[in-house]
């Protein structure tokens, strides 16, 4: 079995040493930084902290040494294996023609030493929290590793003349099937910047209507104290709303530009390969025909301007977070585009899921706010009684429970306000396409989403209907995918009952 | 297909866990009773919170108390060699249809008071989502995981021999 590169050690010893570092820095800047410390305390301390520092630093030198031992990888014939960890082993077998998804990334400090890592996934449910196969090797190595292993998953056995790694530079630059270039990174971020802005300027408005409707309603001139403290309370929380906007778009910025650096789209015969970023370089590699599902997302301001983004279900190809730990997040295919784009792209990278035009809408706009008008009224009363009882008990004015009342009425006809829009939203969303195979399903309130998938990915359907909306034909759609855990349903709302016997005649009994 | 309804012996169960809620909530209010009077609250005082716990108590015993009842009549479930088939819910009513050929693993589960009464729940596994059918008698639940498989296995075959 051959081992991991040396340089994992030493990269790794690297970014121990830095994250302590910062550790040390934040909670020990106080005792070294303060005036009030005493200098002669400080010089007693400083030898105890080396001390410690280094008994540390000398555990995570042996963990590192020890992982490196232990752990390696081989290519036999049909399958290849892995073994990695230190208190815990794990050893992993993969044959090649399982193999789902293959992801290449390099943080900053594997770019130092020239090493990268190589996750190889079989998409597997069971272990869909990380991959099966880890390789941390020389960058070339890996780059020659991932060709090689994108030729076996096709063919499945490993010849002798593929055995030796080729340096070979696997794509081009120049092939890239969409570019994300610096005015799309920077219209990305305002659009993203300005749905936080909107939704602050929102909160902002609406309390404000209620405070205005408050005060006329009651007819004083102020609010009295409480009213007082409400309102700097509302001031405090819209002021860190808007410091919140402030920082994301710093983050916003550093994600476009550093994040999503020289992202490319490339595709050769059934494989597509995605690349992108500076800092920590992902090169994620899988096959046309393991793509599950693409789902089109538009924000509220994304939707005004005419943009969108294009994410892919594909088992193993998610978000890398850690090592080899994957979060719940689809994979991305395109980050930003114009919505009218997304044909055009589409038909250059997944022409088989271009999304077809709606043949169904939602047939009441009604049922979309019905139980939650309910919902919100029951707990509405029950804030009421709750909050006007104990004030009559304590027989305290008129003209308070009138305002607390106006107050709940108020908060609770702007919550139904913002309902009634997002109803609306989802009465003009929702809807379905199907065709030669193909499903199309419209969704969502604010956030419109499309996801298009095969037939032969739905596992299972399900239909949620009341018994008022049964006598009417109408019914809900929950389609679940063949795809990861956390984002397998699709929820298509308010449609006519017919389709739920139409989505279950193209389950695959 | 026929659909069946849940065995008896699920209705106790659900009623024996609404009883333990409803003790919890009952405890809940009957406590902050004693509290108050510990304390020498004022009835003004006692009667305002115990307004404010009761309501909610209150709403949520009748909810605990009156769902198992509807949910055990609203509940149906079925399988035949092809499909499966769970209907349920009070208000919002489910209907979930799962092709045999998607399953991936069965699993069968009991916590202490559902052997004590000889019930399982029932975990259908698939590529994607987890299906619960909710509660069955041990014997059916053995009974349902065995059919099941080797219905899988049949319907695999027929399916690898109609692709040929």
């Amino acid at each position: 079995m051959k081992r991991f590169d040396k340089g994992y050690i030493y990269s790794s010893l690297l970014s121990d040493l830095f994250g302590s570092l910062v550790v040390v820095f934040i909670f020990l800047k106080d005792f070294f930084l303060d005036d009030e410390s005493n200098p002669e305390d400080i010089i007693a301390a400083i030898p105890f902290f080396v001390v410690a520092f280094i008994v540390i630093y000398l555990c995570f030198i042996a963990y590192r040494i020890l992982y490196y031992k232990t752990s390696g990888y081989e290519l036999t014939e049909n399958e290849i294996k892995c073994n990695r960890g230190v208190l815990f082993r794990k050893r992993s077998v993969l044959e090649y023609k399982k193999v789902h998804a293959i992801n290449k990334k390099q943080n900053i400090f594997h770019r130092i030493f020239g090493i990268a890592v190589l996750t190889v996934d079989s998409g597997s449910t069971n272990t869909s929290h990380q991959a099966e196969i880890t390789i941390i090797e020389k960058e070339k190595n890996v780059d020659a590793l991932l060709n090689e292993l994108n030729e076996l998953k096709e063919g499945g056995v490993r010849n002798a003349e593929s055995k030796q790694p080729k340096d070979e530079l696997l794509l081009s630059d120049e092939d890239s099937l969409y570019r994300f270039t610096s005015g799309k990174k920077m219209l990305y971020t305002l659009i993203n910047i300005a749905s936080t802005a909107f939704f602050t300027a929102l909160f902002a408005v609406l309390t404000i209507i209620v405070l205005g409707i408050c005060k006329l309603m009651v007819q004083q001139s102020f609010l009295g104290t409480w009213g007082q403290y409400f309102l700097y309370a509302f001031l405090i929380t819209v002021g860190a709303m808007l410091l919140f906007s402030i920082f994301s778009l710093i983050g916003c910025l550093i994600h476009s530009f550093v994040g999503y650096y020289k992202f490319k789209i490339t595709r050769r015969g059934n494989d597509i390969q995605i690349s992108y970023g500076l800092l920590e370089k992902h090169t994620n590699t899988f096959s046309y025909d393991r793509i599950k599902a693409v789902k089109i997302t538009q924000g509220v301001v994304q939707r005004m301007l005419g943009f969108a983004s294009i994410r892919l279900e594909v088992i193993g190809y998610l978000n890398n977070t850690g090592d080899d730990n994957k979060n719940a997040d689809l994979g991305v295919l395109v980050p930003f585009c114009k919505y009218d784009e997304i044909g055009e792209i589409l038909g250059k990278v997944l022409p088989d899921y271009v999304p077809d035009k709606k043949q169904t809408n939602a047939v009441s706009y009604f049922s979309f706010i019905s139980w939650f008008a309910l919902i919100l009224g029951i707990i509405l009363g029950v804030v009421l009684l709750q909050a006007t009882i104990p004030m009559l008990i304590f027989n305290v004015s008129y003209t308070v429970i009138k305002t607390v009342a106006f107050a709940v009425a108020g908060a609770g006809a702007t919550i139904l306000v913002v309902k009634a829009v997002s109803a609306a939203l989802g009465y003009q969303n929702n809807g379905i396409a199907i065709n030669n195979g193909k499903i199309t399903a419209y969704y969502g309130g604010f956030t419109k989403n499309v996801t298009v998938f095969m037939a032969r990915n739905l596992i299972a359907a399900e239909n949620v209907t009341t018994p008022l909306r049964k006598k009417r034909g109408i019914t809900s759609l929950v389609m679940h995918l063949k795809t990861n855990a956390l984002s397998n349903e699709v929820k298509v709302h308010i449609q006519n009952g017919v389709l739920s016997e139409e989505l279950e005649k193209l389950l695959v009994l | 297909m026929e659909l069946r309804k849940l065995d008896k012996s699920v209705l106790k169960l659900w009623y024996i866990r609404a009883a333990i809620v409803s003790l919890v909530l009952v405890g809940v209010f009957t406590s902050t009773a004693v509290i108050l009077n510990a304390t020498g609250a004022s009835s003004n005082v006692t009667l305002s919170v115990l307004l404010g716990v009761g309501i909610p108590v209150a709403l949520l015993l009748a909810i605990t108390l009156i769902m198992p009842a509807l949910c055990y009549k609203m509940y149906a479930w079925g399988y035949d060699d092809k499909r499966i088939i769970v209907k349920k819910g009070v208000i919002f009513k489910r209907r979930v249809v799962i092709p045999v050929c998607q399953i991936q693993d069965l699993h069968r589960t009991q916590g202490p008071l559902m052997m004590m009464l000889k019930l399982s729940g029932v975990t259908i596994s698939t590529a994607g989502s987890n299906f619960d059918i909710s509660t069955l008698t041990t014997e059916e639940a053995d009974r349902m995981i065995d059919e099941l498989e080797s219905n899988l296995e049949t319907r695999i075959e027929e399916l690898k021999n109609e692709e040929i």
